[in-house]
C-alpha cells in the first residue's frame, strides 16, 4: 500500500514593510507547500492572497506591552489553529513572537535578520537567535560575529 | 515628478517639512508628490496624500524621475527594483522618529555601496537634492536565489525526517 505523504506547513511571518519585502525575495524557497501568513496591517493583505490564508494580528512593539500581549494572544490562536511544522520570518516584533510559539508546539524556525541589521543582530533576531534551527544573516561580518549563524548571501 | 514618501506608520515632519521650505525658497524646479503618512505637517507647495494602496504607490513610482524618503528598507528595495535614483534621510531616536538608530546605519552602509544617496541633516537637503539630478544608482548584486535555496534544502530535509 502505498501512503500518501503529509505535506509540511509552512507559517511565513513578518510585519508590514520592509521585513514583507526581503521574505516575499524568498518566495521560491516554500514553492509547492502549504502555507499561510501571519503579518501586521491590513494594507497588505491583498498582497499576500498567493501565499495562503493571512491572519493579520496588528502592530506592536516593546513599548506598548498591552498591545503586545493582546498580538501574543491572537497569534497563538493561529499557531494553535494551524499546527505549523516550520515558522520563516524576517521580524521583527511579531515575527519574533510567531517563532517562540510555533517552537512551543513543535516547529522548526528559520531566522533571516534583516539587512537594516548592519552593525549587530536585531533585538528580535538576538532572541530568536537561542531557539533558531536555521538562522541566515545578510552580512558576512554578522556571521563572524556569533556562533550557529549562517551568511549565504544577502536577499536584496 | 519626485515622489516623496515617509511611509505610512509613523509622522515624519522633520523630512516633509524641509522639502516644502526648500520648493517654496524656490529651489526644486521639479513637480513633487508626496504619501506623507501620520505626518502631522501638510505641505502648502506640493500635492500630498495621507496614504496610498498599493497599486497608486507603484503607479507614482513608476513616473517618478527619483525618490525622496525615509530610510525604511521598504522604500529602498522598491526605489532598487524599479531603478529609481533615491536620497533617504533616516529617521532618528533622538527626535522619537523610530525606536532606534537602525536607519541611519543601513543609510549609511548602502550611500558608501553607491545604492543611494543619503542626507542626515536637513541643512545639507538643498546640495543632496542638486545630486540626486545626477544620480545614477549602483544595482545591488544580490543573492536571494542562493538564500532561497538553503531554505528549501532546510525545508526538504525536514519533510523527509518528519513524513
Amino acid at each position: 500500500m502505498i501512503r500518501r505523504r503529509k505535506k509540511l506547513r509552512v507559517c511565513l511571518s513578518a510585519s508590514s514593510g520592509g521585513h514583507i519585502s526581503q521574505l516575499l525575495k524568498l518566495a521560491q524557497s516554500w514553492k509547492g507547500r502549504e502555507t499561510f501568513f501571519i503579518t501586521t496591517a491590513e494594507v497588505v493583505r491583498a498582497n499576500l492572497k498567493e501565499y495562503g490564508k493571512v491572519y493579520v494580528v496588528g502592530e506592536c512593539n516593546r513599548q506598548h506591552p498591552l498591545k503586545l500581549m493582546a498580538v501574543l494572544l491572537k497569534s497563538a490562536k493561529v499557531i494553535v489553529t494551524e499546527k505549523p511544522d516550520v515558522v520563516i520570518s524576517t521580524g521583527a516584533a511579531v515575527g519574533c513572537m510567531v517563532c517562540f510559539l510555533g517552537k512551543l508546539l513543535g516547529a522548526k524556525v528559520i531566522w533571516i535578520d534583516s539587512i537594516t541589521n548592519v552593525e549587530r543582530l536585531s533585538l528580535s533576531g538576538r532572541i530568536v537567535r537561542y531557539i533558531g534551527d536555521l538562522f541566515l544573516v545578510q552580512w558576512a561580518e554578522l556571521a563572524e560575529q556569533y556562533n550557529n549563524i549562517e551568511y549565504v548571501g544577502a536577499v536584496i | 515628478m519626485i515622489f516623496l514618501t515617509v511611509g505610512t506608520q509613523f509622522p515624519f515632519d522633520r523630512l516633509v517639512q524641509a522639502v516644502d521650505d526648500i520648493v517654496g525658497d524656490g529651489m526644486i524646479d521639479e513637480e513633487i508628490f508626496a504619501q506623507i503618512g501620520k505626518s502631522s505637517y501638510k505641505p502648502r507647495n506640493f500635492e500630498s496624500v495621507v496614504s496610498l494602496d498599493k497599486k497608486a504607490f507603484d503607479e507614482r513610482l513608476k513616473e517618478a524621475s527619483s525618490v525622496i524618503s525615509h530610510a525604511g528598507m521598504g522604500t529602498i528595495i522598491m526605489a532598487l527594483d524599479n531603478t529609481k535614483p533615491l536620497l533617504v534621510m533616516p529617521r532618528l531616536k533622538k527626535y522619537s522618529e523610530v525606536v532606534n538608530d537602525h536607519q541611519v546605519a543601513i543609510a549609511r552602509k548602502f550611500e558608501e555601496l553607491g545604492h543611494i544617496l543619503a542626507v542626515y541633516d536637513v541643512k545639507d537637503l538643498p546640495e543632496k537634492l542638486e545630486k540626486l539630478k545626477f544620480f545614477v544608482p549602483r544595482p545591488r548584486d544580490n543573492q536571494a536565489k542562493a538564500v532561497a535555496d538553503r531554505i528549501a534544502k532546510f525545508l526538504n530535509e525536514l519533510q523527509e525526517t518528519k513524513y
